[in-house]
């Protein structure tokens, strides 16, 4: 395994649960125990109804693409290789709205709107990224995954 | 709240050298742009006793204390600001409230940096955003290119309106010997042949950095009578700041803060969209222009490029937009880049590109000024008078 050269996830005493489950492949953000909202990014109060009691609760996974960009400049050389990529906000069945890559489709295939599930990639052994593919069952013959994205 | 109409004007600009300009700090450029604004208003160093400051990246040496020494000054007030591309805007009031309860007889407001040459490196415009970095999501560029999709999703906006902002301030900037892209014309061919930087956003649709500093001083409307060139009265002020980091914003397609923060402005100048003779709208990237003026009321979702076609907002239109180049074109130096080109023509100063009969426009009376920052994060907005 190549070294890994990317910026890391930087873990904030408020997201580092965020990202601890990522490690073990879960998607969980924090549900207010008072009004239910599910918030990103984490925070110590709920900005619904500033309750400070909250639960990490398990996500479906699943969500659509909100809107998303493709890179062509290469702001970091680390991701010279990788340019064009897709960024985007992906928009949980749940709610709450995240930043990721779209992977496993060609570039001119993604469209906002568009049903995606996540994908946790051990990018060291510290973490894990939840990336974001087209849905299987969406995987037509339009949708074709690529090898490597 | 009492109104501010009419109570406190802009009496004096200052410029520096722009570009891209090595052997330069950023301090420099806010201590040169502050000691020219103090001249241009016929001021004496001991008369000034107001600061504001936006110190560039969040450099918190960069502060109204040491510009003041540097400058000889004693302040009474003074702080540092940034609500990023909005505080020239957020300045405005803040200095307007000083002078109206006798807080400072003279405020002087600065910005510099220099990105380019080295003697600043806030890093703030390719740098990535927290945990964003990790997937490749970098610079203001990303920020407001995720917007701008939303948008041509929405409303089918995309580059057959951007290009004619683009083009339209390139011309303006045609007509400014200080635009680091004077000598550059640009066709809406060259436009469309600039390469992608962040889709859908092509080079020209992103504004340029540069080296450089700019200053305004404002005093109360009393005062400034005594000063230098005819005063720039503040008619009215707003600010609104959504204050939602772009990712999980329910604003990537408007309405922005310029629809609250100008309701505010125009319900305190008395005035309507019909009254303003031109504008200088923040123009980080064209979509913020576009996204601004529909905040305003000056087109609908969808309508930008019936609005911007035929270069109703260039040289010779109907309402001129950003009449020095703005951002995308003249240089950067965030808000104020914007805001003391209104006041430049207000004063009948502006040159080769004053609006009136030498670039066949209206002779200005009211002007409006819009700020923006963050990634739509922040708003000011300002109407301005001669």
């Amino acid at each position: 395994m190549t070294m890994y050269t990317k910026p890391l996830p930087d873990p904030t005493i408020e997201t580092k649960p965020f990202w601890d489950y990522c490690k073990k492949h879960e998607l969980r953000m924090q549900k207010c125990a008072q009004c239910g909202h599910i918030r990103f990014p984490p925070g110590i109060v709920c900005p619904k109804c500033h309750s400070m009691e909250a639960e990490w609760v398990k996500l479906s996974g699943k969500g659509k693409i909100f809107s998303f960009v493709i890179f062509h400049y290469v702001y970091n050389k680390a991701f010279k290789d990788d340019v064009p990529y897709a960024s985007a906000s992906i928009e949980l069945d749940e709610g709450p709205r995240m930043m990721s890559n779209i992977i496993g489709c060609k570039l001119e295939d993604i469209k906002i709107n568009m049903p995606v599930e996540v994908h946790f990639e051990d990018i060291t052994g510290e973490f894990a990224l939840p990336k974001f593919k087209p849905e299987l069952k969406n995987r037509g013959k339009n949708l074709k995954p690529t090898a490597e994205v | 709240m009492e109104s501010l109409k009419n109570k406190v004007a802009i009496v004096g600009v200052g410029y520096t050298p722009q570009g891209r300009i090595p052997g330069r700090t950023a301090m420099s450029f806010h201590v040169e742009a502050a000691r020219n604004a103090i001249e241009d208003a016929g001021l004496k160093i001991t008369d000034v006793d107001g600061m504001l400051t936006q110190p560039p990246g969040g450099d918190t040496r960069i502060a109204p204390w040491n510009i003041a020494q540097q400058l000889g000054l004693r302040l009474r007030f003074g702080s540092q600001q940034s609500a990023m591309g909005a505080s020239a805007g957020c300045m405005v009031l803040h200095a307007a409230a000083a002078l109206i309860y006798g807080l400072a007889d003279y405020v002087v407001c600065t910005y510099g940096e220099s990105p380019l040459g080295g003697g600043s490196g806030p890093g703030t415009y390719g740098g990535g955003r927290g945990d964003n970095a990790a997937f490749g999501f970098y610079g203001a560029s990303g920020g407001y290119a995720l917007a701008a999709q939303r948008g041509i999703y929405e409303f089918k906006t995309g580059p057959e309106t951007w290009s004619e902002i683009a083009v339209a301030q390139r011309k303006w900037a045609n007509l400014n010997p200080m635009a680091m892209m004077h000598d550059r014309t640009m066709t809406d061919e060259d436009y469309y042949n600039s390469r992608m930087i962040v889709e859908p956003f092509r080079q020209y649709d992103i504004c340029q950095v540069s080296d450089s500093g700019r200053a305004f001083v404002m005093t109360t409307a009393e005062r400034a009578r005594d000063c230098r060139h005819r005063p720039v009265y503040v008619m009215g002020v707003g600010q609104d700041h959504p204050s939602t980091d772009i990712v999980q914003a329910d604003f990537m397609t408007g309405p922005i803060g310029a629809k609250v923060s100008g309701e505010e402005a125009f319900r305190m100048a008395g005035v309507t969209l019909k009254d303003i003779d031109a504008c200088e709208i923040y123009d980080c990237f064209t979509y913020t222009v576009e996204l601004s003026m529909m905040g305003y009321g000056f087109f609908g979702p969808g309508e930008g490029k019936a609005f911007f076609a035929n270069g109703r907002t260039a040289p010779g239109g109907e309402l001129p937009v950003n009449t020095s180049g703005g951002l995308l074109s003249e240089a950067y130096q965030m808000g104020f880049t914007l805001l003391t080109e209104a006041a430049v023509q207000l004063q009948g100063r502006a040159g080769e590109r004053q609006l009136g009969p030498v670039t066949r426009t209206k002779e200005p009376e009211i002007m409006l000024v819009s700020g923006n920052g963050g990634v739509l994060t922040t708003h000011s907005t300002v109407i301005l008078r001669r």
